[in-house]
């Protein structure tokens, strides 16, 4: 059994941040649907710094109960780049997001960018779903 | 971080240091006449105000196995010693740590002795994680350090190409934990001083794929540090081809004071001394994933 995994060593990633948990580098399309979009709303209960991508665990009350999603945000690197650190989501956070569903219709989505609730919008810096997410916006406008 | 000069740093510095391993110093602008050197002083190559120390070098000693004194011993698994024999053994080790043993606070024993209990299967080396400061160093691999005139200094690891930039500015406040944390340098005289903070894991897979708060390591013996840790090295030149390498280790939340490690660190003079790749994270993938692994025979 082979697992493929992203190499940390491309010469401008000295961010040591470990790359065990990496999975193959996907495809947008292979996991998440750009026609199953969906809005979350909740409170952060965690915020996984990891490679590739961050994740956002989300408590979100749908269908009568409490749902934990997790959210797919940019790589740190991305983040760090945007202004992001430690204190940016603590646990507890209203947030909400747009975020297009995973394909296995497990409680995963990925998404562009989080929403507070006074309005303050914040980039994930996932490049491809932001990309996925204007393409819809341009689809939806015409 | 990278921005466009850390980024023509690495370019650069790599063919510097890929043809400094053993030549001579680098040539700086120098009014000191050498007659009147000292030979000690002018055997140690300088670049710009500082000494060079670029090069590949290593520990010699058995501190990744224990910073404490510790005498030869089997294997610690009863599967290690029965498969491996001597070859799995641990070899003595008049310990590292200055005073002799690491002052643990009781608030530090739990997770201690479920290190202890838990060795090798819950060693981040054993994992493929990276290994952080100061564990790096005194991995048993050797390390390269590329060096230029005024910029960041990069530290590159043979073990699982790990790496770090000493950003040679003013201490911040890291904006996260990441395994090798944050390093901020600055030269006291000929001693390059490096200070590292914000060194956590975060949550951590062990194997059978339980998930807990990873704590750094800093040996196989189970010995941490917390994302609360000050690690202060201290690289000085002693000669042209060692260094003392000597690190303070504060972490209010598990030791009663901060305490020292010391140890020496020695060039490699072979002409074609480098780095090799040891990646290897495809090495310690049955033991993190064999649970979930079919050994059919074949792959």
């Amino acid at each position: 059994m082979k697992i493929s995994k992203l190499s940390a060593a491309a010469i401008g990633a000295v961010l040591a941040i470990t790359a065990v948990g990496a999975a193959a580098h996907h495809s947008f399309a292979t996991e998440f649907d750009r026609n199953k979009p969906i809005r979350l709303e909740g409170k952060v209960v965690m915020f996984e710094w990891v490679n590739p991508h961050s994740w956002i665990h989300i408590d979100v009350r749908r269908n009568n109960r409490t749902e934990r999603w997790r959210v797919e945000g940019g790589a740190p690197s991305a983040l760090l780049r945007r202004g992001w650190n430690r204190n940016s989501l603590p646990a507890g956070t209203d947030i909400i997001v747009d975020a297009f569903q995973a394909r296995d219709g497990d409680t995963r989505a990925s998404a562009a960018e989080i929403r507070f609730p006074n309005g303050r919008e914040l980039s994930l810096g996932n490049p491809t779903t932001e990309a996925v997410a204007a393409a819809a916006r341009r689809a939806a406008g015409n | 971080m990278m921005n466009s000069s850390k980024l023509a740093l690495l370019a650069s510095a790599m063919a510097l240091a890929a043809c400094t391993t053993t030549a001579g110093p680098i040539s700086a602008q120098s009014a000191r006449p050498a007659a009147s050197a000292p030979a000690s002083a002018a055997a140690v190559a300088r670049i710009g105000d500082a000494p060079n120390l670029n090069g590949v070098w290593q520990t010699m000693n058995t501190a990744n196995w224990n910073l404490e004194p510790h005498s030869a011993a089997a294997n610690p698994l009863e599967r290690g010693d029965r498969l491996l024999g001597a070859i799995g053994a641990i070899p003595a080790g008049l310990g590292v740590v200055e005073g002799g043993a690491i002052p643990y606070k009781p608030e530090a024993m739990e997770r201690l002795n479920s290190n202890r209990a838990n060795v090798i299967a819950h060693d981040p080396e054993a994992a493929c994680y990276l290994p952080g400061i100061p564990r790096a160093t005194y991995m048993d691999m050797p390390f390269q350090i590329i060096q230029g005139d005024g910029d960041d200094i990069l530290m590159a690891y043979e073990y699982a190409s790990a790496n770090r930039v000493i950003n040679m500015e003013e201490v911040g406040i890291p904006p996260i934990d990441t395994w090798m944390g944050t390093s901020y340098g600055q030269w006291e005289g000929d001693t390059l001083v490096v200070t590292t903070l914000a060194q956590g894991p975060g949550l951590v897979k062990l194997p059978a794929g339980e998930m807990v708060e990873g704590v750094t390591w800093l040996d196989r013996a189970g010995n941490y540090l917390t994302n609360h840790a000050t690690v202060t090295e201290r690289f000085t030149p002693n000669g042209p081809n060692h260094m003392t390498y000597s690190v303070t280790i504060d972490d209010p939340t598990i030791y009663t004071r901060p305490w020292t490690i010391s140890m020496p660190l020695y060039r490699h003079m072979e002409a074609n001394a480098q780095l090799l790749e040891f990646k290897c994270v495809p090495f310690s993938e049955r033991l993190l994933y064999g649970d979930l692994i079919e050994e059919t025979g074949s792959n």
